[in-house]
């Protein structure tokens, strides 16, 4: 199969898909310039939002992979999505945990702000990707199955989808996050 | 409690440490913040150029992951007609990607009211940095997937997460320098 794949074969399936990429993150990339920007305690905010998005990548599109891969074996049950999302929402609240954390150290040893109180700064990783989690679970399941009930390969439409739509959650959120907590 | 269990135990390092990468990214933007006050486009673009040079690197290690298990490439550093065209397939898919990237950006910021500063400079710029982290990580992955290859390792689990994060902090890295270079 991949050995008759010609250079024009790749452009072609993989140039549409990061066309959707593009869009998704340009408009993550406008929250971040003309929202986040602004803000007082920009230079405390550009310290997280990386990790963030980092975070998410890493949380979401193994989620998204898992559920493919449990629908395609036939897997998929009331039980295996409630384990996935579990351990999914874990591992965000131990590492949105740990990115406060050390968001609270880097600030004390470079920047040396007063603008946020170390207890946001805590909760600022925590709040923005539960948010973050709350929108993309339930909508990359939702896609996966409708992927799968239409004889579609879900591992190959979810995820670049998911992510456009993920970056420019995650800064949404961030945004919301912000507001939630008063944020200069 | 067994696919919790699985979970949780084969991706906690993963992502911590890939948090941490982004910790010191963040640190790295921060600070130089004053690029980012004078180029704000370089905010808006961001987040898609990782994207760009990221997802590009995961086709490639999952193309070449695919090639060794199938047994299209062999396990050995050497030029083969294969190699060739995934490498121009995915650089003409890079170059086709970043000028809509650029063309998308720069009208958005245009309209959002994003001050375009230096336009033609930083467009070079871009370019630079996406072909000079495209070239370093072709040879990487491609020695990389081998060596993982031989020792029985599959590629995939290891290289995705780990150039993900990598690029992530590499891709602003470049570009920061560069623009200190040049500006």
């Amino acid at each position: 199969m991949e050995d008759g794949d010609s250079k024009g074969k790749i452009v072609k399936e993989a140039f549409p898909s990061e066309i959707v990429c593009i869009i998704g993150d340009i408009l993550a990339g406008i929250v971040l310039s003309v929202i986040i920007l602004p803000f007082k305690s920009f230079l405390l905010l550009i310290l997280i939002i990386p990790a963030l998005l980092s975070l998410r990548g890493n949380l979401s599109s193994p989620y998204i992979a898992r559920t493919s891969r449990d629908f395609i074996i036939g897997e998929f049950n009331f039980s295996s999505l409630i384990q996935n999302v579990f351990a999914t929402y874990s591992l965000a609240m131990i590492t949105g945990l740990i990115i406060g954390f050390f968001s609270f150290i880097l600030n004390l040893i470079l920047l040396k702000s007063n603008l946020i109180p170390w207890i946001s700064l805590i909760f600022i990783p925590i709040i923005s990707i539960s948010l973050t989690l709350s929108i993309s679970i339930p909508f990359s399941t939702l896609l996966n199955y409708i992927a799968f009930k239409n004889g579609l390969d879900p591992n190959n439409i979810v995820n670049p989808i998911m992510t456009a739509i993920d970056d420019f959650l995650t800064v949404i959120c961030f945004f919301l996050t912000l507001l939630l907590l008063g944020v200069p | 409690m067994e696919y919790f269990k699985k979970i949780f135990k084969e991706s906690l390092i993963v992502v911590i440490l890939s948090s941490i990468i982004g910790l010191i990214n963040g640190s790295f933007l921060s600070e130089n913040d004053d690029i980012l006050y004078s180029f704000p486009i370089i905010l808006l673009l961001l987040p898609s150029l990782n994207s760009l040079i990221g997802n590009i690197s995961t086709i490639l290690t999952s193309r070449l992951t695919s090639h060794l298990y199938i047994g299209i490439i062999p396990p050995k550093i050497q030029k083969t007609n294969r190699l060739i065209q995934d490498f121009y397939g995915l650089l003409i898919t890079l170059l086709l990607s970043m000028f809509a990237l650029i063309i998308i950006g720069y009208s958005i910021g245009i309209i959002s009211g994003i001050k375009i500063v230096n336009p033609f400079l930083i467009i070079s710029l871009i370019i630079m940095t996406i072909l000079c982290l495209f070239g370093i990580m072709f040879l990487f992955l491609f020695i990389s997937s081998i060596f993982l290859f031989k020792l029985g390792k599959d590629p995939n689990n290891y290289l995705i997460p780990i150039t993900t994060s990598l690029l992530d902090f590499l891709t602003p890295l470049f570009l920061i320098v560069f623009i200190q270079i040049f500006i």
